[in-house]
């Protein structure tokens, strides 16, 4: 289950009136509750061992609902020890300028990224380029290349997200 | 020697501007004695400066080496950025890479990156350019305007137009631009302009300009691949022409252009480089690695994006392509 999909319920629930909200699906189990107006979501897989129950940091600004979301009682642990890709927010990564995307500094090279690379603040994962003026894209986030959202060559608008980052 | 009092030395002589200056004056104002005077005289002399010394008058300088030397190319240099700082090297890697470092660095606006020669310079897409040693302007400018990263790539039309205005006013020649700024001598090369950018969402931290600009090469200095397609400034006008003067007038220009720009906005750009436009009107080919169009160039919008009307009809924006004429 992909951090998005999981973001997006959040937001559904939340705008909802509903007060608790259970999803299961190919091993993953979501557990949202809400609590003096606020969702506390929870995502754990299924089969782990113990229940890895604890909130997870929204990744962009929810609806209404203050930043930090208050451990919820329900929760066992608090939030310390991080769940490996429960606790990661996505990071995007947008085009500054219209123009046209590529992957790699010349045709003959290799990509400056692919999914599953590790990337710092400066690492450049992409250029755009207009009118003969490139412009080099760094990361500006620390973490992990989840999903490149453009292909190679396409022209992208301003704005336009790039790159999805799991940030570490 | 100190290096560094002989090139002031060679900088005073060129500001004299062919008057008589005497060893006891540059003792006096570099506080040195007057033999080490003549020890610097002797230095720059076997560096190519013509100087000779009159009796009771003093040094005269009759001529300075073909050289792109920040002292020989700063006296008479009206800017008041560009090129007010000039980091010069004999060989470099490419001029680019070094601008990049001392843009990080927090180097001014302005600052000009010169080489003799670049062991590999390259052009759009890690494309090698040929940068023989002493025969062209091989350079990159640092520029910090105060304005979105959206508004860049324009910069690179304003080059060209700014190096257009400068190769006429040097030469006489009459050269044009093929969208978005390749400059042509008679349908081939004779610069090249790349950009690029550093820069966040809302700012450019900087602007690195790209310049290669043939000058004095001759037909036989090209590499046979590109002698068919690359010319310089000397095949045109049939006699070798002033590097140094050339680079005087393009900082002048580019300084100009870019004020005009930031606060004018890109209006009066798009008319200059429309007038030197080899590429509207005509029937060209857009190859980009996803597709090759067909069609007639209508024209720039007010952004600078080509418009080209393929046969069905349709116009597409063209934001980055190689242009060909279609008859080529």
């Amino acid at each position: 289950m992909k951090i998005q999909e999981i973001r997006e319920m959040i937001k559904l629930v939340d705008q909802s009136s509903i007060e608790e909200f259970t999803y299961e699906n190919e091993g993953t189990k979501v557990k949202m509750k809400k609590k003096g107006g606020q969702v506390q979501p929870a995502a754990a897989p299924a089969e782990a061992a113990a229940p890895a129950e604890k909130p997870a940091a929204p990744a962009e600004k929810p609806a209404a609902a203050p930043a930090q979301p208050a451990p919820a009682p329900a929760v066992e642990k608090p939030a310390e020890k991080p769940a490996p890709s429960a606790d990661s927010s996505l990071h995007e990564i947008t085009s500054p300028m219209v123009g046209t995307f590529y992957q790699a500094p010349s045709p003959e090279e290799a990509a400056f990224v692919q999914v599953g690379d590790k990337v710092s603040k400066e690492s450049v994962v992409c250029i755009v380029e207009a009118m003969k003026l490139f412009n080099e894209i760094e990361a500006e986030t620390e973490g992990e290349i989840a999903e490149i959202l453009v292909k190679d060559g396409q022209l992208v608008e301003y704005g336009q997200p790039l790159f999805l980052v799991k940030t570490t | 020697m100190n290096i560094t009092i002989t090139d002031q030395l060679a900088r005073r002589l060129i500001e004299a501007g062919g008057e008589a200056v005497s060893g006891q004056q540059f003792a006096d104002e570099f506080g040195i004695s007057r033999t080490a005077v003549w020890k610097h005289i002797r230095e720059l002399q076997s560096r190519g400066y013509d100087i000779h010394s009159v009796k009771k008058k003093g040094y005269i300088l009759s001529g300075v080496p073909d050289s792109l030397k920040p002292e020989v190319i700063q006296p008479g240099l009206d800017t008041r950025y560009i090129g007010r700082r000039i980091d010069y090297h004999e060989t470099v890697v490419s001029t680019q890479i070094i601008a990049h470092q001392l843009a990080q660095e927090g180097a001014p606006g302005g600052t000009a990156v010169l080489a003799e020669s670049q062991s590999a310079g390259r052009g759009r897409l890690a494309r090698p350019w040929d940068s023989a040693f002493g025969k062209g302007i091989w350079m990159s400018v640092i520029l910090r305007p105060d304005v979105p990263p959206q508004k860049a790539p324009q910069f690179t039309l304003v080059t060209a137009v700014a190096v257009v205005r400068a190769i006429e006013e040097t030469t006489g020649l009459r050269p044009e631009i093929k969208w978005p700024n390749d400059i042509l001598l008679n349908g081939r090369k004779c610069t090249g302009i790349l950009t690029e950018l550093q820069a966040d969402m809302d700012r450019i931290h900087a602007l690195i300009i790209g310049i290669g600009l043939n000058v004095n090469q001759e037909r036989g200095d090209f590499a046979e691949e590109v002698q068919g397609i690359a010319s310089s400034l000397r095949i045109g006008k049939g006699e070798a022409v002033s590097r140094q003067d050339l680079i005087r007038s393009i900082f002048r220009h580019l300084e100009r252009y870019t004020e005009l720009y930031i606060s004018q906005g890109f209006t009066p750009l798009k008319s200059l480089w429309e007038g030197y436009s080899v590429t509207l009107g005509k029937r060209i080919r857009a190859s980009s690695p996803r597709e090759v169009l067909e069609g007639l160039a209508m024209g720039i919008t007010p952004d600078g994006v080509l418009e080209l009307k393929t046969d069905d009809g349709k116009i597409h924006q063209i934001y980055s392509a190689d242009i060909e004429l279609a008859s080529d």
